[in-house]
């Protein structure tokens, strides 16, 4: 098939639930756009307030963090793009990014994913206000807290796939239940 | 000493800083894609007024959405009030929030937690 058929598309994204759907190069502005329409659509649903806003959250931390991978690894091909999903599945929202990253990058998300995992509500707020109060100098611009917030507002632990693309990049993604 | 004055914007909040009346007001959603430069010109006015001057100083919060970038800069802001208070100071910070939303309420919450001068959580009526 030559072009794409947007019946079917649009099938799999209603067998999905899919609500929003974005891959491409993402930017501030797009992130700010795609960010409101989220939110309009939910408080549209009527869902409650506090909802909206743990789903806002986290959209927002996984774009941004997409964007900030990319501008810190200009040489890396293709890592401006972000595929972004955010989808209901049972009686849960589910946010889901993905991008390329360096392939080392990608193992060690994984395990930073893999390691709060294990961690409990108590815990992972421990973890969130120590690394709230680490110097500046060593955060490469990042506040290294983007992780650890998106794990307090998921009601499962955060999911985190590697898939090779060459012998130095990797897709990652990145998969938070709300 | 100046004010300041910053207009909202989707991703910034309203800002204004009072040197007269010692009092800063912040407003809206934050979550500017870099944190540090929007924020920076208002630390450098609380370390100014601070340095300059014995009068309190009181915060006026109606943040909505922070982004973890911006918690930790206003993390920032509560350790300089801290020190401050800690130093016979007056400081002050009131953060009203729509009780609908109550995840704004628990990151004031947090806030508060290391915090030992007077802040108050409002629930607006």
């Amino acid at each position: 098939m030559s072009s794409p058929d947007l019946y079917d598309l649009r099938e799999i994204f209603d067998r999905q639930q899919i609500m929003v759907c974005f891959n491409g190069p993402i930017n501030a502005a797009l992130i700010e756009e795609i960010g409101r329409a989220l939110r309009d659509y939910l408080n549209h649903q009527q869902e409650a307030p506090s909802a909206v806003a743990d789903i806002f959250s986290v959209y927002i931390e996984m774009t941004q963090n997409i964007r900030r991978y990319a501008d810190q690894h200009p040489e890396l091909a293709g890592a401006s793009n972000a595929a972004i999903i955010v989808s209901r599945e049972d009686d849960h929202y589910v946010v889901s990014a993905g991008n390329v990253v360096a392939s080392d990058d990608g193992v060690a998300l994984k395990e930073r994913v893999a390691g709060l995992s294990g961690l409990d509500r108590a815990a992972l707020k421990a973890l969130f206000k120590t690394q709230l109060r680490q110097p500046r100098e060593g955060l490469n611009g990042s506040a290294g807290l983007g992780l650890i917030d998106m794990a307090r507002k998921a009601s499962r632990p955060l999911s985190a796939t590697v898939r090779e693309i060459d012998a130095a990049r990797s897709f990652l993604s990145l998969r938070v239940v709300l | 000493m100046n004010n300041l004055e910053i207009a909202q914007t989707a991703s910034t909040p309203k800002v204004l800083a009072d040197s007269a009346q010692g009092r800063v007001f912040m407003a809206g959603d934050s979550y500017p894609e870099n944190p540090f430069e929007f924020f920076q010109p208002i630390i450098d006015w609380i370390d100014t007024f601070l340095d300059k001057n014995d009068k309190p100083l009181g915060f006026d919060l109606e943040l909505i959405y922070l982004n973890t970038s911006s918690i930790r800069a206003m993390m920032d802001i509560f350790d300089r009030l801290e020190e401050s208070h800690q130093n016979g100071r007056s400081v002050s910070v009131l953060w009203s929030y729509d009780p609908d939303n109550e995840r704004v309420g628990e990151l004031a919450e947090e806030f508060k937690e290391d915090c030992t001068f007077p802040f108050t959580i409002a629930p607006r009526a």
